[in-house]
């Protein structure tokens, strides 16, 4: 049964993205299908210091609950001793994605995307190999990784159990799916529709085409200013193999895909899902937009300058009232916080990892 | 005379040690160890000459923990100038986080090595400086993010053009810059040095005694010998595991972690409960336990010794090879099948082990202190202003 139903979502998914926005009060996204003790499992961990080099990060640090799994800062965080140089993106519905990160860079799957947070340098800069001998020094984790299945705490098996609590991170309760917006709302709908064009690229359940666009967001300076942010950014330009990178005065986004030599790929970045937006404040790749009235006026505008910049983005002439009706269709996309235990893990983990007794007879 | 004698002897010995190798026995005769001598110069080589600019970029390169993974932790926290360019505890401090398993090794003389880590895994000490900045439990650090910051780091920019003619430092050039700092950081005049260059006076008559002990019934000199004080060579002298392991959790993270890095089947990996050394380089059984003779210069400032700090005082090293590679509580190797036929109960007399303590404090001279740099500082690459000009 449920490999049956994971290989009807592997089809639809990517058969979401190019999709005309769906009616509203068509229903919530359908949840998906996990194994209960592997999505436990992951809970556990996605909440766990020890899964970072210095064990000051666990996923949750940046990846906060309570705002959506955003950290409410126009950049991330980051590891400790760097920055970061971009928003740090909601996982709501992440398992519903086809691609990840902001210039879509990831496009496998969340075990690859787990695996790429968990080891890059100025994110949780953790040796799996070290991370896997923490995980069998605690017998919680012994525990939980047999009853999901694994006989022991393995790389491989984090890599299945944190996509698989991803995986339950599904909105839901939103006035638009159950068909309550208001009035104003449904205005706003017509011309997310119409006169806004933002269902050009916004399109699908997820309200996402799953491709890079460039919009002509401005480049956050900060991200070029301070020092820690600077150093991450030239790190990831340097290994993705950026030219001219201690020049570059933008983030180039999508560029690192397809190195087009014209830069004509240069400022392009993966459209994000509208799900959730009332907790995901500030905006944007880079936080650049400080609410969703800023996002809409920006777009009013017809995005930023850019000589790149995609042809749909016009300016768009919308009154004071459209604008309002298209803010209030954003919110009615946002449902019931996921905050209660069901998705976050609830008890404390130990100070220090317990010695394995009669360590010179236990087997490793 | 007494050195021309030494010398005489030492013919005599390799010519019987000759023809015992030519009737197939060379392995328990051994050859005659060369004698200990005074220290020369270290050796530089071809492809990174010393200079005073890049010696002292490699001294800030040393004390700067943006050279490693969180840039909370440099070279000097594991190899710090005041526990001996070492780190002075049973294991390495460790990466915050994590611990080591083996104990650090002192900087002093470490220039005249052939192979740097207890097993010998790094060729040079640009390779050494490499791994360490980079392992896991070590400096963790990633090679693109260290060099990104210290392109971020003007001084380093100048700097790195003057020494290497780098556009933007490389970090293969701030390997080489830290090796250059380590060469500087040699002991030459210790009374031993002196001593053998003809000062009988740098001895008191107590160490020449302990010195006839280390060439003769201690027999020291096996393996401590030459002018380093060291055959560079990989012996299994009977060191016990390490305590720490069976106390302590994030100690037996460490071990897992290192059977696992390091290379050993599953079955090895499942059973092992000691460090296995020089096996992980060759993965042949008979190198198990087998570390490389340390040095003994510098050797007061060390402690604790031994690969994974097992004794505390070298009086606790001299009882433990008395005894034949035991320790006080009669515990050995692991690997005792592995174990060098040159350790044999020595039936010392205690003021046998005092003459040899003596003569250990002989290999040291004063302590070597350095003020620590002060760090130059990030600035942007970019102002607000060329930031808000550049065209998109």
């Amino acid at each position: 049964m449920r490999p049956l139903i994971a290989l009807a979502l592997a089809l639809a998914v990517p058969a979401l993205a190019g999709a005309p926005a769906p009616a509203q009060g068509t229903g919530p996204l359908q949840p998906i299908d996990v194994k209960p003790a592997l999505a436990d499992l992951g809970k556990r961990m996605f909440y766990d210091t020890r899964l970072s080099g210095d064990t000051t990060l666990a996923c949750a640090s940046c990846h906060q609950p309570d705002k959506a799994w955003t950290d409410g800062e126009p950049l991330s965080t980051a590891y400790s001793g760097a920055g970061h140089f971009r928003n740090t993106p909601t996982l709501a519905n992440v398992g519903y994605r086809g691609a990840w990160m902001h210039d879509g860079r990831l496009g496998t799957n969340l075990n690859d995307v787990a695996r790429e947070m968990i080891t890059e340098t100025y994110l949780m800069n953790m040796d799996m190999r070290i991370m896997q001998e923490r995980l069998k020094q605690d017998p919680v984790y012994l525990e939980m990784f047999k009853k999901a299945g694994y006989g022991e705490p393995s790389n491989g098996s984090v890599r299945k159990a944190i996509p698989e609590y991803l995986k339950t991170l599904t909105s839901r309760d939103a006035p638009y799916d159950g068909g309550k917006m208001s009035a104003s709302a449904k205005n706003g709908f017509e011309i997310f529709k119409g006169k806004g064009g933002c269902a050009q690229c916004h399109t699908g359940p997820l309200f996402s085409d799953g491709t890079p666009h460039n919009t002509g967001v401005p480049e956050n300076f900060d991200a070029f200013l301070d020092p820690q942010r600077h150093q991450a950014f030239l790190a990831y330009a340097l290994f993705m193999g950026v030219e001219n990178l201690y020049n570059l005065k933008r983030d180039p986004g999508a560029h690192v895909r397809t190195h087009k030599a014209d830069g004509s790929d240069m400022g392009k970045f993966m459209t994000p899902s509208l799900r959730e937006l009332t907790s995901t404040a500030p905006y944007m790749h880079n936080g650049m937009l400080a609410n969703l009235g800023d996002v809409v006026e920006f777009y009013n505008q017809g995005g930023g300058p850019d000589s790149h910049k995609s042809p749909m983005i016009k300016p768009l002439s919308l009154s004071a009232q459209e604008k309002a009706d298209l803010v209030a269709f954003l919110e009615a996309l946002s449902g019931a916080p996921l905050t209660g235990p069901e998705f976050v893990w609830q008890e404390a983990y130990p100070d220090e990892y317990p010695v394995i007794e009669n360590w010179r007879q236990a087997r490793n | 005379m007494k050195a021309r004698n030494t010398f005489r002897s030492s013919a005599l010995a390799a010519a019987i040690a000759f023809s015992l190798a030519a009737a197939g026995n060379a392995q328990a005769a051994g050859k005659t160890p060369p004698p200990l001598a005074p220290l020369g110069d270290p050796p530089v080589p071809a492809d990174n000459k010393q200079s005073d600019a890049k010696v002292e970029l490699g001294k800030l390169l040393f004390f700067d923990p943006r050279i490693g993974g969180d840039a909370s932790i440099s070279c000097s926290s594991c190899h710090d100038p005041e526990q001996g360019w070492a780190w002075a505890e049973d294991f390495s401090r460790g990466y915050p986080g994590t611990v080591h398993w083996r104990n650090s090794q002192t900087i002093i003389n470490s220039a005249y090595l052939g192979k740097l880590f207890w097993a010998g895994s790094a060729a040079s000490l640009e390779k050494q400086a490499r791994s360490a900045a980079r392992g896991g439990v070590a400096g963790n650090g990633e090679s693109d993010l260290m060099e990104t910051r210290m392109a971020l780091i003007p001084e380093y920019r100048k700097r790195f053009r003057e020494v290497f003619g780098d556009e933007y430092p490389l970090i293969g050039n701030a390997w080489r810059a830290i090796a250059a700092f380590e060469r500087t950081l040699v002991q030459k005049d210790t009374p031993i040095d002196r001593y053998l260059q003809g000062d009988k006076a740098a001895l008191t008559d107590q160490q020449k005694q302990g010195m006839e002990l280390f060439n003769g019934k201690a027999n020291c000199i096996a393996c401590h010998n030459g002018a380093l004080a060291t055959d560079q060579k990989y012996h299994n002298i009977g060191v016990p595991y390490a305590r720490r392991w069976e106390e302590d959790g994030l100690a037996q993270i460490t071990f897992r972690f290192e059977q696992y890095a390091k290379g050993s089947t599953e079955a090895m990996y499942r059973e092992i409960k000691d460090d296995a050394g020089f096996y992980y380089r060759t993965k042949n059984k008979w190198d198990k336990g087998k570390f490389r003779t340390p040095s003994l210069r510098y050797v007061m400032y060390t402690a604790p010794y031994m690969h994974n700090g097992a004794f505390y005082t070298l009086e606790e090293v001299i009882d433990f090879y008395d005894k034949g590679g035991v320790d006080a509580e009669d515990r050995t190797t692991d690997f005792p099948d592995n174990k060098s036929a040159l350790i044999k109960p020595l039936g010392l007399s205690d003021d046998e082990k005092a003459a040899l303590m003596a003569f250990l404090e002989a290999f040291s001279g004063d302590e070597i202190t350095i003020e620590k740099p002060e760090l130059p500082d990030y600035a942007p690459l970019f102002t607000e202003q060329e930031l808000k000009e550049a065209k998109k």
